[in-house]
């Protein structure tokens, strides 16, 4: 087997795919062929980074109600649809899923409850915002640090955030923002570690799952930290490795 | 109505629903912007209902409905003029890298890009390209990403080879 087909099964070989006899042949071509070794390398390489870090976009909440308002009960019969499904309509007539949601699948009904709905809503809804933050949401000027971010929440927000990290040389903090978050507005720091980005979104706590203590965890790629601290919510997200997400959540933290 | 097509109409009924994020993740790398994304998907379910008696009982739901929502931007695109002589004009199958060069720091850069990095590189695809990097990412088979895209799966197949190779330059330049 050439070099040119043992690239061009690369990733089948990477993935199992293929049938005994090329699985061999290529592996026995590996064994000699440096170039391709180093070609099969990176392509592994890219399979992790598109799985691991490439963005996940889930469906906003918004409009997975549109969507769940506007679908036929399982087993009654598929009719052609009315487009009731256009944003802003229909919205009254959706179930709440902060109440409860009936998701069929599969013939059977599993009935997610308040908090787990509650929380796997607070999740996404951080990791979207940290990517419309990362897809250029302006940030304030902060050139003087913290005392000068925190004034400019003044007017823009019903609540006083508390934050007191005001960055470091590890993580310098770059900006605020006022943000949409679910029912809310939230303030939104920013701060920079080498090339990443790091999100912390602060809200009221009231009527949304934060809890007591702080829960770690990835999601589509990126690390989540959230904690609730007397009154108000914190949701952490970056693509930084989860120790590292920590260590700027201590500091976060701390009092 | 058969009792096949019966059968059909009650999975997506019943099953489609589940793949909302899944549309709706395949509509934010198609879509200019999100509330595009979210007209796609929703416009993706409509044409599910009215075909459900369509789909075949058994077969992969999340691919059909992939396929309903790449016609869906198809259409979209083709209803603006300018986006319809790009369209025409878009044929990349015969684009990419002559001769690839790979040395053994390749890997290395690549496992150090960050998110943002691997994003861009995605999203600076061209798009026929980019739905198969993520069809791939969601699990289809190369005859599923076919029936999804209307071609060949030896078509599929070529496209996810030169996608990723474009990827890889992209994410880890050659330097000689």
């Amino acid at each position: 087997m050439d070099c040119s087909k043992v690239r061009e099964l690369s990733v089948d070989l990477q993935r199992g795919t293929l049938a005994a006899e090329p699985d061999g042949e290529a592996r026995a071509h590996l064994l000699t062929c440096a170039a391709c070794r180093a070609h099969a390398e990176a392509e592994r390489a890219l399979s992790d980074a598109l799985e691991a870090k490439l963005p996940r976009f889930a469906a906003p909440i918004g409009l997975q109600r549109r969507l769940a308002a506007g679908w036929p009960a399982s087993g009654s019969t598929a009719r052609a649809p009315r487009r009731l499904w256009t944003r802003g309509r229909g919205i009254a007539a959706a179930a709440a899923l902060s109440t409860a949601l009936a998701v069929v699948v599969g013939g059977t009904t599993a009935v997610v409850v308040q908090d787990h709905a509650d929380a796997r809503r607070v999740t996404e809804e951080a990791v979207n915002d940290h990517l419309r933050m990362l897809g250029g949401a302006p940030l304030a000027q902060v050139t003087g640090g913290l005392h000068e971010v925190k004034p400019w929440f003044g007017g823009k927000l019903d609540f006083a955030p508390t934050v007191g990290f005001a960055g470091n040389s590890d993580f310098p903090l770059q900006g605020g923002a006022v943000e949409p978050f679910l029912d809310r507005r939230a303030a939104v720091f920013v701060y920079k570690r080498r090339l990443h980005t790091a999100s912390l979104f602060v809200v009221p706590a009231d009527g949304l799952t934060f809890p007591a203590t702080v829960r770690a965890q990835t999601i589509h790629g990126f690390s989540l930290a959230l904690w609730r601290s007397g009154e108000q919510g914190y949701a952490l997200v970056s693509d930084l490795s989860l120790p590292e997400l920590l260590d700027l959540q201590k500091l976060i933290a701390s009092p | 109505m058969s009792s096949t097509d019966r059968g059909g109409a009650s999975e997506v009924v019943s099953g489609a629903l589940g793949h909302a994020d899944a549309l709706y993740n395949l509509a934010r790398w198609l879509a200019r912007d999100p509330i595009e994304a979210e007209d796609l998907v929703q416009e993706t379910f409509t044409r599910a209902l009215a075909a459900a008696h369509q789909f075949e009982a058994g077969s992969n739901l999340k691919a059909w409905l992939f396929r309903i929502l790449r016609n869906a931007y198809l259409d979209s695109r083709r209803r603006s003029k300018t986006e319809a002589a790009e369209l025409q004009v878009e044929n990349v199958d015969d684009i990419g890298p002559a001769v690839e060069t790979v040395d053994e720091s390749q890997a290395a850069q690549i496992r150090a890009v960050v998110a943002d990095e691997i994003a861009q590189a995605v999203r600076a695809l061209p798009e026929i390209w980019r739905t198969v990097v993520i069809l791939d990412l969601e699990g289809l088979t190369e005859s599923e990403m076919a029936s999804v895209l209307g071609c060949a799966e030896g078509t599929v197949k070529s496209r996810l080879s030169r996608a990723r190779a474009v990827l890889r330059e992209r994410l880890a330049p050659h330097r000689p």
